[in-house]
Parts: C-alpha cells; structure tokens; sequence
C-alpha cells in the first residue's frame, strides 16, 4: 500500500522537516471508536483518529494536505452527550470521548449527504474518466442510498472547460468540495482558481479564462474525489482497472518525491505522488510527472548498437569489456547523476580496478541552474542522485576536472570514451553539444535507456548499449538532503535492456546470455485511493 | 485592457485599501467604484483592473463580485430597477408588478435592456421594507415603496420622460 | 398592555436622527457615565438586565461578551446591521431615526468588551440609512465621541461603516465577518467562535443594531430598571416588524410577553375587512408558521414562541389571511432561501435547489404524487447538518408549511390548482417568467 494514504499532522510539502528536539512526549488521550478503544495524541481530530486506527469514516473535502473545509458534511459522527451530529475533520479528540459512525442516525445522515451531493452530478460514469477510482462510486458503495428520489431538472453548468496545459474542468461533475481551490491558495500559492457565484449554481474556474498554470497543477487531478478535474495527459487513454501500480521514487531532480507509476503491457500511463513526510508531502510538481515518457517502449533504444550494426545487448556489452580493461588513463568516463549508487559503485570500480584509469568525468547537465529551487519541490539539479555520485567520486578519489576531458581528447591523451548518458534526455539542454564534443574519441561507448537519433547517426567506433530505466531496475537514489531512498524493480519493458550493474559485470567476463525470459507484468490492477482504503472488505 | 479607474477612482480605491484593519475589505467598495465607472456593471476588465491597482489576485476578487447580488455581471440599462418579491412583497403583488413594468419598459426576460437602453428589472429578495410592500429599488438610490401596478407603470413612464442615457 | 417607546421614544422627533437633536433629547449623557463606570461594572449591568440578542438566535448579550479571553489581542465589536431576514425592517427604522442611540450604544458596548475598533456592517441595499450614519458617524466624531481619548477618559474607541453588497448569509456572525474581511460573506466552522478568533482571527463581538441601542438604556436604568419590561426569561422591550395583510403594517415596540393577536388588531388595526386570518409566521421567514388558532394565545416571547414549536427570532411578523395560497407564500420562501443559500455544504446548497424545484413544480401543475413526503424527508435531513444555521432555516418553514397546511399542497399537487386561489395564482398566470432562477 502506498504511503500517501498513511494520514499525518504534519505540515505540508516543500517545508523542511523540523529536527525533532528532545521535547516531553505529547500528551495522549484515550477514547473510544465504533467501541474500539484507541489512543492519540492531543490535538488529534476525529477523522484523524479514525484513519490512525483503520475505521473508515466517509469524507470528501477533508485532505491532510490542506486546511480544513468542513463543507461536503460526510464525515458526521455521533458524540456520546452531543445530541447534534458533529463533523469529524473539525473536531478534536477530548480525553474519554465516545464516538461512532455506525448508528442509525450517522448513517442516514451520510447517505442523505451522498445523495445531496449526486441530485445535481450528472452521472456520466460510462463515459467519465475517474470511473473506477472516484471517491462518489467508491463511497456510494458502502453509503449510498440505492434510491434516488431527484425527479427535477438538474443544474446546467461548463463541461470540458480548458484549465490550462494539463488540467480539464467539467463543472457538472464538481461537488464543490473546495480541495483544488485550497491548493492553489495554500500549496502553489498560485490562486488560480476560485469558487465563483454561489448555492447551487456555484461553479468552479479561473478568473476570465486566464490559465491554471503552476508547475504543480495536476496535484488537483488527483485531490479532486470526483471527474472534475482530469489530466489531460491521461484522459481517456485507460480505464484505470486496467493498469497496476508501481511504487517508486521520481527522479526528476533531486528532490525525490515519493511516486506511483500506472502501468500495464501497453507500457507507463501516469505517474501520481506518494506521500512522504520529509520529501515530498502529499504533492509533486508537473515536470515530474512527465518522468515516465521516456520509459516505454517507442522512446527507449531496443538493441545495442555497435559501429552501425544492431547486437544483443549484452554481447555488445561483453565485446566491449574486452576492449576496454587494462587501457589505463586513455579510458575515460563520463558520467551523469541519472543512475543509482550502486550502479556508481560497479562502473566506478571497473574503471579504477580493471580498467585502471583516474579519468572519470562528472556531466554536470545546467550547471547554470544547478542551486535553483522553487520554493516547494522542484530543483534545478535534474538528476535523481547527484549528491550519491559525488560522494562515490569523492571516496574513490576520482575528481578530474572536465577541461582536463576536452584537453584529453584534443591531444589524444584520451582514445575511448565510456558515457552513462542521461535517462531522462530531456532534461539536458547540453546533450547534442556532449555528443559532438565526446564523439571526437576514437572509440566511444554510449551506455543509455532511450533512443537518439544524433547517436545512431555516429559514425566510426561507436557502442550503444541499452540501459534500463528505473523502473525497471532496484536501486539507491541519494536526494539533495541526503536522504537514501530505494527502487525496487516493477515492470519490464524492454527485456533485453540492462542496468549498469548488469554491464560491468558483463564488461568484466561474465557470460553473455540472450535476453532474459522477463516477462512483461500484464494485468489488471487494483487501484488503491484514499477513499477505497476506507472502503474496508467491499 | 479597455477598461481603466479614472485618477479619482484610483485615489478612492487607495484609500479604501488602508481604510479597514486588511486591505482586502476594500474589495467590495472598489467593485462598486467600478461598476460605476463602468456603466453599471462588473465587466472582466473591471476585475482585472482592480487586481492591478489593489494587488489581490483576480480569482479573488472575481469569487466577491459573483457571490454578492449587487455587482451586475452584464450590463444594464440606466435604471435598474430591482422590485422585492419575497415573502411579504412577493404576496402583496411584487411580482406581478415587475412583470407589468417590464411589458411596459419593454424588457423580455429578468436582466435584459429594454431596447431604448434605459430599463433593466430583476426580482429581488427581500429588501427590509416589507410593511410597504411592494417596493422596488432604482440602482442603489434609496427606496420607491407602497406600490401598486398603477404607481409603478407610472414611475416607468416617468423616468423614460426623464430621458435617456447623459 | 399597549404599545411602548422606551427605544423609541424620541423617533417621532425629526431632529432625533442629527447630533444636535439626539443630544437634546439626553443624548450622549449614558456614554459619558458608561466611560465612568468600571468595564465589569457594565457588563454586570447588561447581564443583570437579562438582554437577549435582537437580531434573532435570542443568545444573552451579557453572556456573549463574557466569552472574550484575555489574552492581551486586541478585540473587534461589529454590529450586524445585515438586516434580511424577510419580513425584518426594524434595524432600518432604528438606524434612519436615531443613528446616535446605534452609536452611543456602540461606543458603551465597545469599551466594555475592550475593543478599539468598531464596525457596523450594513447591508448594501440600505444605501438610505448607510448615509444617514455616515453623516452621524461624521458628527459625533467631530464631537469628540468617537476616536482618540474619547470625553477625555482616555479610552479610544474607532467606529467605522461597511457596507454589503447583497447577501442573506451576511447576517449570519461568521458569514458576516468573513465578508468584512473582504471575502466571499461564507459562514466559518465553529469552533473557533468569534468571541475566541472572530475578525482577522481576534476576539471578536456582534451585536445587532437593536442589542446595542438597548445597552444605553440600559446604562441609564440599571440592568434592573431594565426589566420593568417584560419577562423573567424575555426582559425588556422589542422592537416587532408587522407586515402583511394588515391595517397598519410597520415597527412598534411592545414589552415581550406581549400577545401577538393585540399585536395585530390594537398596534396594527387589525386584518383587511371580510378576510379571516389563516397563518402567522412569528420571527422572520425561518420561523415556523403559526396556525391561526395556534397564534390565539401566543405571546411575543421567545419562551412562549419555542413552547409553539417556532421561534421569536428578528421579531419580524408576517400576517396571512385566508384569500392567501399557502404553496405560494411558501414558494417565495423557498426561492429565498435557494438564492441565498452560500453553497458552501452540500445539503444545503444542493437541499434547497431541490426543495424549491420541487415547489415550482407544484405551483406550475406538475406535482408528483409523494412530492409533500419527500418535501418532508429533504428537509429533515437538512436540518442540523450544516456550518450555519440558513439551511435550518430553509428547512424550518418548508416542514411547517407542509405539515400544517397539508390539504393545500396535495390539493394542488392533485388538481393541478391552488385550493385558495384556483388558477389565479402568479406561477400559472406567468408561465414563462414564473420559473425559477
């Protein structure tokens, strides 16, 4: 289960998390739900309590993230010595409470609010594309009222309203829980959007037209419970039953948000965030959701490639192997901050051990940029593990200066050169520039996931060899804070591909097998949000 | 951007924003300096052009000037003429009367300009005037009350006698 | 018992509105007391007089103002001058007759809650009384009794106009100060309540006009004197709204526990000639409907009005006679009540769109069999359930209509006619503009 539906107190994203002082224990109190009795700390709301502890309790505007809203009225408890049902996101545990959701009177008022909220929805599920993992199917489920009365005419509102570059609007299908406008107020702090008119005729939308523009823009794809708000990336390119999860890390830049990547056989369709509390919060930022692309298949180099002709992989790379151990400082490395510390560790030590050469080369891709931040998430290191390579470069004591390259190859000190190119290419403004300036070796050795025209075209002694990406690979991202963050493996999707890892060990001898009978994880999935979590054994 | 605060306009929202403890409760006072300066309604114009003299993001001053009743989102004819129709003035005939006035104003629907450009009628809720009901409001002048059809196809007559746009 | 201007004694007086006039009708002389007295000492006096608020919950004034902390933040008096209950004009009244007495009493009440910083937020309809306390705000502050070291008593009291911009839910506390700080007028959740982090997030009182006017009588008799009128739980006077189908509707001011029926036939005259009356709505549209013979022995209380099932509220009576359809005067309610709802919680914002399409088709012919239980069940659920109290206040009128008015909504839902009016009743007679909006 993904840890963006663990619900916290803490603060949201893009703040740094504060050093625990060694302050007294928060006090804790004791009360009781649904009779089970629980203990949280001081401060805890009901709906808090109720998550903590796996009781599910119906909701739809409360969010962790965001401030509370207290309007869709869903998340009614009864009070022991309250006559009046109170709201769980706006009211805090007290010591000796008794509170539940399951009487009578909670659940006719959750099923009456369920269907307050659907009299004016326009019930498009067949052709909505939040069907399937929407937070009104799911809940009606277990609350609905399975008999509607609505006999009127419904409200007319905007249908397939363009938010901006990522976002689409219906308005019929808003419930008007005021998420997506909390986070452009509180979050992006972009305030974009706003709740405009009022009662029922109260629509969602930018002021005059004018775009939803943020870099962190289709965080209010996923907070909206309904259809809403859909990614125009997504839209109706999959049925969301039909795709798996994957849970992994982004590497966008160095800050490496905690994701999912949605996947089946047709390959990569989305990438949403997990929450974690020190990296990322709930959120992550637009650019990082394009960090699955350049995973499937049409983009990625499917073959090795060597002076022209196509080879299996890791006979290309077992061929090159040989080339390269024993050739001393007329080998150089160049490497980039896209690839895990243990793929660091296995190259690193081939080129000091078996290939016997001091001159590893850190490309640095904006240097310009490199200390940009903008003030939430997003860096301008876009390389998932700068700080693990340095830190690799620095206790190999391999520090040559990039001058030191280009004099190298000018003077033909330097013959071949073995790159770790960039996974992501579309973040390296200064690829085309490397791959002129790097081709002027003798023999060049290009180890990369996705397909390049600029390197294909390459006369002379010139190595492709495919990498994996990394989702499809386990591994250790380092983000810029030093925290160390693991990939596991999820899905294949060019079998024949390789990690790093995986080259080294063919470069120094081992066998050379034919593509690994890895199997493309086909199947259908089940997807997981925070309204299904609570959904409990339906 | 078509639409601009005159200079006075400008001094008057200024000074509205450091009237009130935040500057955003100058929102509502600057709206109606727009809307006035604007021929009597909330154009975008007027909404972007507050945004950049106040420097509060537009979205915000747009959920304002949709969520009150008295910020006219489309134009309107010079005399607005709002008649109360709840409760007490909507049984003591409110609404039959905005209806006669309008056939007689020439206006179609509920926010339309009569064609010579001097009436627009909405229904209104009620505006705290209900021991003379039916009573109406023109624009934000003080109240017409203790109406009756006659009285008010007469006040329409009258104000066309009055004459057209200055 | 009759009529009595313990408020109002000085309305009638043309000059009362202008500086000049109020003082020389003892104005301003409680304010020069009040800034004498101990702050405690005041708020002891309005708890002793037993004042509820006017402005319709009936919640003890005294009480409100001792939920203030003290914990050193500045604090906020607003006065709701919101006024839009329908049915409700006595704030209007007050405010255009006697400007100062809204005044005095707000400085008083001001420098006994603490605050530097009054407020009276006024709806903007009222574009008439909003200049005439503009003027006297001018006025008195020009007299030195608003401002810095105020009769040289060193208190500082700030007193400033805000004006609405046409919205029921400003009358509400929390929706009104979310509007004074310039946002959409949405009522807030609660807790906090404002006393604790109302205007800008600091303690914060509101009062209605009238609470407020009556804290300078207060001052002058004594909370004691100030129960000469009225009952042990309902002290002092009230300023009644009347209109409808009566002689005389208007504003006068009776002593609670008064009988509404002397109400209506002494101060008001008493029902047109040859019609009978059907119905009362008590304290402004969110109250439950009285029955004719249910108003037979109801006093203008707030004890006896929740004995009856409904409420005193703003004091703002409707009267209905018997030539009056009761789905129609319902469905002016319920288009009120749809146009005014915020639209913040669900059963609210979607609750009264229902309720009043439901209505209109009705009105219109088109009623369905099981419309009047489901009018019932919608209501019901939306009773309680909300951030504040507009969507009670929607559902309370619809339950009490239906429920005792009941052979009117089926007889119309079965004839397709109103059974007062026939088909003489505005839905069916303008079709096309009668709809709802």
């Amino acid at each position: 289960m993904a840890d963006n539906t663990t619900h916290s107190n803490t603060g949201r994203a893009g703040t740094e998390p504060t050093e625990a002082k060694p302050v007294e224990a928060p006090k804790m109190l004791k009360a009781k739900i649904n009779g089970v009795d629980v203990e949280v700390k001081a401060g805890t709301s009901i709906i808090e309590a109720f998550h903590q502890n796996g009781q599910s309790i119906a909701h739809y505007c409360w969010h962790p993230g965001l401030s509370v809203a207290g309007v869709c009225r869903l998340c009614m408890v009864e009070i022991e010595g309250n006559p009046r049902l109170q709201i769980a996101c706006n009211t805090a545990v007290t010591e000796g409470m008794v509170v539940n959701n399951a009487s009578e009177k909670v659940k006719e008022a959750v099923k009456w609010g369920l269907d307050f909220h659907l009299i004016n929805h326009p019930l498009d599920c067949p052709i909505c594309d939040q069907a399937g993992e929407c937070g009104l199917q799911d809940q009606y489920m277990a609350y609905g009222k399975y008999d509607p009365e609505m006999a009127e005419r419904k409200v007319k509102k905007h249908k397939v309203v363009d938010l901006g570059p990522r976002v689409v609007l219906d308005t019929e299908r808003c419930i008007l829980c005021s998420r997506c406008v909390r986070f452009t107020d509180e979050v992006s702090k972009s305030n974009e959007l706003g709740i405009f008119n009022r009662g029922d005729r109260a629509e969602i939308g930018t002021f005059d037209g004018k775009p939803l523009n943020n870099n962190y823009s289709t965080n209010v794809v996923d907070i909206c419970p309904v259809g809403a708000l859909t990614s125009k990336d997504f839209r109706f390119r999959q049925r969301v039953w039909f795709l798996r999860e994957h849970n992994t890390i982004c590497t966008g830049c160095s800050t490496g948000c905690n994701t999912r990547a949605f996947y089946n056989k047709e390959g990569v369709f989305r990438i949403k965030p997990n929450y974690h509390k020190d990296v990322n919060g709930y959120w992550m930022c637009d650019v990082g959701r394009d960090v699955y692309k350049f995973a499937n298949k049409e983009a990625r180099l499917l073959d090795a490639r060597v002076r022209g002709e196509w080879m299996v992989p890791s006979l290309a790379a077992k061929k090159t192997g040989e080339a390269l151990r024993g050739g001393g400082n007329k080998v150089a490395f160049v490497v980039t901050g896209q690839y895990t510390n243990e793929e660091y560790d296995a190259l690193l030590g081939f080129a000091k051990n078996e290939v016997g050469t001091s001159n590893v080369f850190h490309w640095i891709n904006n240097p310009e940029t490199i200390e940009a931040f903008d003030g939430l998430l997003l860096r301008g290191d876009r390389n998932p593990n700068t700080r693990g390579l340095m830190d690799r470069l620095a206790s190999s004591s391999l520090s040559a200066k990039w001058p030191e390259l280009v004099q190298g190859l000018t003077s033909g000190a330097i013959t071949t050169v073995v790159v770790a190119g960039p996974e992501n290419q579309s973040q390296f403004p200064d690829l085309k520039a490397k791959i002129m300036e790097l081709s002027k070796a003798a023999k060049l050795v290009w180890l990369q996931a996705g397909k390049n025209d600029q390197l294909e075209a390459l006369d002379g002694d010139v190595t492709l060899i495919p990498l994996k990406t990394y989702l499809e690979k386990d591994g250790t991202f380092v983000n810029y804070k030093g925290i160390a963050q693991t990939v596991k493996k999820g899905l294949s999707i060019v079998p024949a591909s390789l990690s790093i890892t995986e080259v080294v060990e063919l470069m120094r001898g081992a066998p050379a097998v034919e593509a690994p009978s890895d199997v493309d994880q086909v199947g259908v999935g089940r997807i997981y949000n925070e309204f299904t979590l609570v959904r409990g054994n339906l | 951007m078509s639409f601009k605060l005159s200079a006075d306009g400008v001094k008057y929202v200024q000074n509205e924003l450091t009237r009130y403890e935040s500057k955003q409760s100058a929102i509502i006072r600057a709206l109606y300096r727009g809307q006035d300066e604007n021929g009597g309604w909330v154009s975008p114009d007027v909404v972007a052009e507050l945004s950049r003299v106040m420097d509060i993001p537009a979205s915000q001053i747009e959920e304002v000037s949709t969520f009150y009743t008295m910020f006219n989102k489309q134009p309107v004819g010079k005399y607005h003429i709002q008649v109360c129709c709840t409760l007490t003035c909507g049984m003591l005939g409110g609404r039959e009367l905005t209806d006669a006035m309008m056939k007689e104003a020439g206006c179609k629907t509920y926010g339309d300009v009569s064609p010579d450009g001097l009436f627009t009628f909405n229904k209104v809720e009620c505006l705290g005037s209900c021991d003379t009901a039916p009573m109406l409001q023109i624009n934000r002048d003080p109240y017409i009350e203790s109406l009756n059809t006659e009285k008010g196809l007469q006040l329409v007559r009258d104000l066309r006698a009055k004459g057209g746009r200055q | 018992m009759a009529e009595v201007k313990y408020l109002s004694e000085h309305y009638h007086k043309k000059e009362y509105r202008t500086l000049a006039g109020y003082k020389a009708n003892g104005g301003y002389e409680q304010l020069a007391r009040a800034l004498k007295m101990d702050k405690q000492k005041i708020i002891d006096e309005v708890k002793a007089s037993g004042l509820r608020g006017r402005g319709g919950a009936g919640f003890p004034t005294g009480v409100k103002w001792g939920f203030l902390p003290n914990n050193g933040e500045p604090r906020y008096l607003l006065c709701n001058a919101d006024e839009s209950e329908p049915g409700t004009f006595k704030d209007r009244v007050m405010m255009e007759k006697a400007p100062h007495q809204l005044i005095e009493g707000m400085i008083i009440s001001a420098y006994a809650v603490g605050a530097k910083k009054a407020y009276i937020y006024i709806r903007g309809e009222y574009m008439g009384p909003a200049m005439i306390l503009e003027d006297a705000i001018r006025e008195a502050r020009d007299a030195g009794y608003i401002g810095k070291n105020i009769l040289g008593s060193g208190v500082d009291v700030e007193l400033d106009l805000y004006l609405g911009a046409g919205a029921y839910i400003c009358g509400e506390e929390t929706g009104l100060i979310s509007s004074l700080e310039g946002y959409k007028g949405q009522p807030k959740l609660k807790p906090p309540f404002p006393a604790v982090q109302g205007y800008l997030k600091k303690p914060t009182i509101v009062n209605n006009v009238e609470t407020l006017a009556a804290v300078v009588n207060i001052i002058r008799d004594g909370g004691a004197g100030y129960r000469k009128y009225g009952t042990e739980k309902s002290a002092g006077t009230k300023l009644f709204s009347l209109s409808g189908n009566v002689q005389k509707p208007g504003t006068y001011e009776v002593p609670l526990g008064y009988p509404l029926m002397d109400f209506i036939n002494i101060e008001c005259g008493g029902l047109l000639p040859g019609r009978k009356l059907k119905a009362v709505v008590p304290g402004g549209s969110s109250a439950p409907v009285l029955t004719a013979a249910e108003c037979a022995d109801a006093t203008l209380d707030y004890e006896n009005m929740a004995a009856k099932g409904s409420m005193l509220g703003s004091g703002a009576i409707i009267v209905i006679d018997d030539s009056y359809c009761m789905v129609d005067v319902l469905s002016t309610i319920t288009h009120f009540y749809h146009h005014e709802s915020c639209g913040q919680c669900t059963p609210c914002r979607e609750g009264t769109g229902w309720i009043e399409k439901i209505i209109h088709s009705i009105t219109h012919g088109e009623g369905k069999p099981g419309d009047v239980d489901l009018l019932l069940k919608i209501s019901d659920q939306m009773k309680g359930r909300t951030i504040c109290a507009l969507s009670d206040a929607a559902a309370l009128p619809v339950l009490s209509f239906v429920t005792k008015f009941r052979d009117e909504f089926e007889y119309f839902i079965r004839e397709k006619k109103s059974k007062v009016k026939g088909t003489q009743i505005y839905a069916q007679m303008h079709p096309s503009l009668g709809g709802a909006h």
